[in-house]
């Protein structure tokens, strides 16, 4: 599947991925499966999950990986690693938070009014 | 597909207005710059000085700002667009690490620098800091507030786990206005003077402060004496009893209001 390795990423400290769709695979399998946890209904779960399935379509179908870079369009597939490892850090996040339900604190009246 | 992410809606705007912009001043057609005869073939400039309003732009980030809303319900109280086009996003200070942890991990949003933490004080509400939070997309070109709200004694969580910018900038906040932030590494002062009493950008702190420092020369060390002017304070009332701007009499409203859903 690999057409070739390229050389060097062209960022500073950021090394070649040795088996980026590996990586993106386990990332997104684990994204997947915390958005499993959260209300169907909820934007956030149902935008991340066809992000995710997009892409992962997009790597599946893709000769090699710079075809994939390009049709993402979000630069080196370095950074859409690490656009997933945040990702899967901000899903847990948000079912430790419980980040879908209704307004918690309202703001105390006047509180935003400008001008004063 | 009906994503709203901010990357596609931003980057396509941006590319079609990068081509509009360069609308250039008309050309002087004398050449004699030196000369001293007044030029009399320059064109006077006609278009109003105001900024371009791009439905475009505006549309994204209205767009944008809803996601947000509904990514995030249980924090975003508000969401606004001030100035045109700088979208504002409203949370209570229980949602300020989520919310910055949604805008810098999520792909959609990735606001990965933030560029600055300000205070405001407005003693007359009843939190009366605000604290406000800059950050920039790289990846999207665009730029995100987010305010919060605190008093004198409630503190505010720390986000320097997610923005190590976080770090100097809080500091700077709790120096100049006494706003504690939890679980912060280091929060000491950063701007003012080792033993210095007193939050100085507080509406209620005077401009002259309440000491003043000078050597003495029979303790040999600098002393801290109240503050002693050789002229009183004067206040300037720079308001005209003319109007000053008469073709802006219905001014715009500060902000404008982006409709999302808040279910109670």
């Amino acid at each position: 599947k690999m057409a070739g390795v390229k050389a060097f990423t062209g960022l500073t400290g950021m090394a070649v991925a040795k088996n980026p769709g590996h990586t993106l695979g386990v990332l997104y399998s684990k994204i997947l499966r915390a958005c499993a946890k959260m209300p169907a209904d909820y934007t956030y779960r149902k935008e991340t999950e066809t992000m995710i399935n997009e892409r992962a379509d997009i790597i599946k179908k893709s000769a090699d990986m710079a075809e994939a870079e390009k049709k993402i369009g979000m630069g080196q597939i370095e950074e859409v690693i690490i656009q997933a490892e945040n990702e899967l850090v901000l899903a847990r996040g948000i079912l430790e938070w419980r980040a879908w339900e209704p307004l918690e604190e309202k703001a105390p009246e006047n509180q935003w009014k400008w001008p004063l | 597909m009906a994503s709203r992410s901010l990357g596609r809606i931003v980057s396509s705007g941006l590319l079609r207005n990068l081509g509009v912009q360069r609308t250039g001043l008309p050309l002087i057609n004398s050449a004699r710059h030196e000369s001293t005869e007044g030029s009399d073939s320059t064109a006077l400039e006609t278009r109003p000085t105001v900024r371009k309003f791009d439905p475009a732009v505006r549309q994204g980030l209205t767009d944008f700002g809803q996601y947000v809303a509904e990514c995030m319900p249980k924090f975003v109280q508000k969401v606004q667009l001030t100035a045109g086009d700088e979208l504002e996003i409203l949370i209570s200070p229980a949602g300020v690490v989520p919310v910055m942890s949604f805008l810098k991990n999520h792909t959609n949003a990735q606001f990965g620098s933030l560029a600055d933490i300000a205070g405001v004080d407005m003693p007359t509400r009843q939190y009366r800091f605000e604290i406000v939070y800059n950050l920039l997309s790289f990846r999207f070109n665009s730029r995100i507030r987010v305010k919060t709200y605190t008093d004198e004694l409630t503190p505010i969580d720390s986000v320097n786990d997610i923005f190590k910018a976080a770090n100097w900038n809080e500091r700077e906040v709790w120096d100049m206005y006494g706003v504690y932030f939890a679980n912060h590494p280091d929060l000491r002062r950063i701007l003012t003077d080792y033993g210095f009493e007193g939050h100085p950008l507080r509406k209620d702190f005077p401009l002259t402060g309440y000491v003043e420092s000078r050597y003495d020369d029979e303790l040999r060390r600098v002393v801290q004496e109240p503050v002693e002017l050789a002229q009183e304070f004067r206040k300037f009332d720079l308001a005209a009893p003319w109007e000053q701007f008469p073709a802006f009499r219905e001014s715009l409203p500060a902000a404008e209001e982006v409709p999302i859903n808040n279910k109670e």
